[in-house]
């Protein structure tokens, strides 16, 4: 009898198929006995608190359902405020990178002051940028928008030109010679050695990123003119005393994370499906 | 082949430096350009009326307010003149005011609006040449700052309650009739602001506290006035908006009862001497609505003077600052007493908290919308 299962457990340790449900289905399970320990303020039990501070999950809920309209359009305001800051930001981030690969003297010392901007808090960056763009627009919606932008695209520039920097740059040694005892032209080096070899790397930078474009959208909303988005419902509410809404808004901050990064793995497994390097 | 090297070292070093030197002269850059021209230049023709103010500044999208809670009478304001209730984000200094992109800007008697006439250190300097629209005129006041706790203090420690506004209202009635010497109890008490402001603040406040919305003088200071308390409350059901459907249902239900009781500081206003027998609690604490300032100064110059002591309490003073919200802190115990306004005791209450006003200070709204004389002439 013990044997039998014995062999079970293993057959299903081995099984690939088995593999696969279990890594997905163990972190739901987890997260539904979490969410049920919630429910049953067992978690209020345990940290101390009030229903009121922690509101409960089904309370939560009831809040988003009553109010889709408003909660889709402060989530689309901060949806686009990352995308675009993630997007142009990581661009202008590359571009430096092939800069600085180009011409590595005076690139590698550049990329340090970069990487000093990633330094600089959010909280700081934010009231400045939105001083700096007062004359953009006599439009506060737009000019708050572009202020908000700037701060994610500053933040995502550090992370994609420093990782796509090393992409660029550490490729394998005999591909190099190789390349050379071709007599290949730089051109034809960047475009068929340094730049496939930055692929990985530009994904590992957006995985950094793609959650920092979130929070930082979020925070700069703190700081904006026009008055619109999740990082600002969340504030607001939270001053106001209005805990049960601010946390609607928060898992609505944490489902636009989930979807970005779903998003983002979908095409890293699409991009890399033949070339993964572990 | 060494030299060239070193020499683009030392180039790129230098480049390096120069952009860092822009980026900072461009921080700069934004903030001191504020010494525009349209400070100086006369005002001619005819001043607009309020409405008309109100009405162009509307149009432009250029009436200003922190929002978190203070914008209900802007709204209430903007309302009545059948305009768009949107208004842009204020920061917690006036350069959007200075630099024109807000041209109806919020500001407390006591606090802003000092900032933008004096000409002491970090004021504005417009003097005469701005003009206020006042809320308690436009009948769209609400009150601010009061004294809470939560529903539950006051009926275990009902003496406790009592010596303590007994003692707050003698520190405010000294504050209001010496307000040189609270500015500097309170500059002493560790101040976010310079002493010429702290003095320009406790004149105003004095005002506020002994004026009521109708402008008439108040002598029961901390008295809970039933008429204003009520107008308040009207536009807290009209104007605070809350996706929560069961906190603003619970809103729509609210009467005075839920949110005020005048039985303490009615009790602490007759008495004679401060006693109330035996004290339930002897340590208290405080919270503030906002950093050390003459907004405040009934409590600091009621510790300095001792009134406290000679009502057996040892009270702590918690300045606020920034986001700490003194409802959170009153409701879950942190603290035994808060300052706060009514609209945020009352949306705070329907969100779920359990808090009772126990006495009003201020008698009458301190926020006024000021605009420069010359945008808004005919």
């Amino acid at each position: 009898m013990i044997r039998k299962r014995k062999s079970l457990w293993r057959r299903l340790k081995e099984n690939k198929v088995a593999q696969g449900v279990s890594s997905v289905l163990l972190p739901i399970l987890f997260g539904v006995l979490i969410l049920a320990l919630w429910q049953g303020q067992v978690l209020h039990k345990i940290f101390n608190t009030d229903t009121n501070t922690l509101p409960l999950p089904s309370r939560i809920c009831h809040i988003i359902i009553d109010n889709i309209p408003a909660f889709a359009q402060n989530a689309l305001y901060t949806l686009l405020v990352a995308v675009i800051g993630l997007v142009v930001g990581s661009i202008i981030g590359y571009l430096i990178a092939v800069f600085a690969a180009t011409f590595q003297k005076w690139g590698k010392g550049g990329l340090t002051i970069v990487g000093a901007f990633n330094a600089i808090p959010i909280v700081a960056l934010a009231p400045v940028m939105t001083n700096w763009t007062k004359d953009i627009s006599s439009d506060p919606n737009i000019r708050s928008m572009f202020a908000k932008t700037l701060v994610v695209m500053i933040v995502c520039i550090a992370s994609m030109s420093i990782n796509a920097f090393r992409g660029l740059t550490e490729l394998k040694p005999f591909a190099l010679d190789l390349m050379k005892s071709y007599a290949a032209k730089k051109s034809t080096v960047f475009f068929k050695l340094r730049l496939p070899n930055s692929v990985p790397y530009v994904f590992t930078a957006l995985r950094v990123s793609v959650p920092i474009s979130i929070i930082s959208a979020v925070v700069s909303e703190y700081f904006a003119e026009y008055i619109v988005g999740v990082g600002r419902e969340i504030r607001e509410n939270i001053v106001l005393g209005q805990y049960p809404t601010a946390w609607a808004y928060i898992v609505v901050a944490c489902l636009i994370g989930l979807v970005m990064y779903g998003v983002l793995m979908l095409v890293e497994s699409i991009v890399l499906k033949n070339r993964r390097i572990k | 082949m060494k030299k060239t090297k070193e020499l683009k070292k030392l180039l790129a070093v230098v480049f390096a430096g120069a952009i860092a030197v822009t980026a900072f002269a461009g921080c700069g850059e934004s903030s001191s350009s504020s010494d525009s021209s349209s400070k100086d230049s006369a005002t001619s023709g005819k001043l607009m009326s309020n409405e008309e103010i109100i009405k162009k500044a509307a149009a432009d999208g250029k009436v200003g307010n922190w929002g978190l809670g203070n914008e209900y009478e802007i709204l209430a304001l903007l309302q009545k003149y059948d305009l768009p209730t949107k208004y842009l984000s204020e920061d917690f200094t006036m350069d959007g005011f200075d630099q024109d992109d807000i041209t109806l800007a919020s500001a407390m008697t006591y606090n802003e609006l000092g900032l933008v006439k004096n000409d002491y250190d970090g004021g504005y300097k417009y003097g005469d040449t701005v003009g206020t629209i006042d809320m308690n005129d436009e009948g769209v006041a609400m009150l601010e700052d009061n004294i809470f706790c939560t529903k539950e203090f006051p009926k275990k420690n009902p003496n406790t309650v009592k010596a303590f506004l007994y003692a707050s209202m003698k520190g405010w009635a000294y504050a209001v009739k010496n307000p040189e010497e609270a500015a500097q109890i309170v500059f002493d008490a560790g101040s976010s602001v310079s002493s010429d402001h702290q003095l320009y603040m406790a004149k105003e406040v004095a005002k506020l506290v002994t004026t009521d919305t109708k402008g008439k003088t108040v002598s029961d200071y901390g008295n809970i006035d039933e008429d204003a308390m009520q107008q308040t409350l009207d536009l807290c059901k009209k104007y605070v908006q809350l996706d929560d459907s069961s906190a603003s249902k619970k809103l729509e239900g609210f009467t005075l009862d839920d949110i005020r009781d005048t039985q303490y500081i009615k009790a602490a206003n007759e008495s004679k001497d401060g006693k109330f027998g035996k004290l339930e609690k002897t340590d208290v604490t405080i919270q503030l609505k906002w950093l050390p300032q003459a907004q405040f100064m009934g409590y600091y110059v009621a510790q300095a003077k001792g009134y406290y002591d000679e009502v057996g309490l040892k009270v702590t003073i918690t300045p606020g600052g920034g986001d700490i919200s003194e409802t959170t802190a009153v409701n879950n115990g942190t603290v035994d007493f808060g300052v706060t306004w009514v609209a945020n005791l009352t949306s705070a209450n329907a969100g779920g908290m359990d808090l009772l006003e126990i006495a009003q200070v201020y008698q009458r709204s301190g926020l006024e919308l000021v605009y420069k004389k010359d945008l808004f002439t005919k």
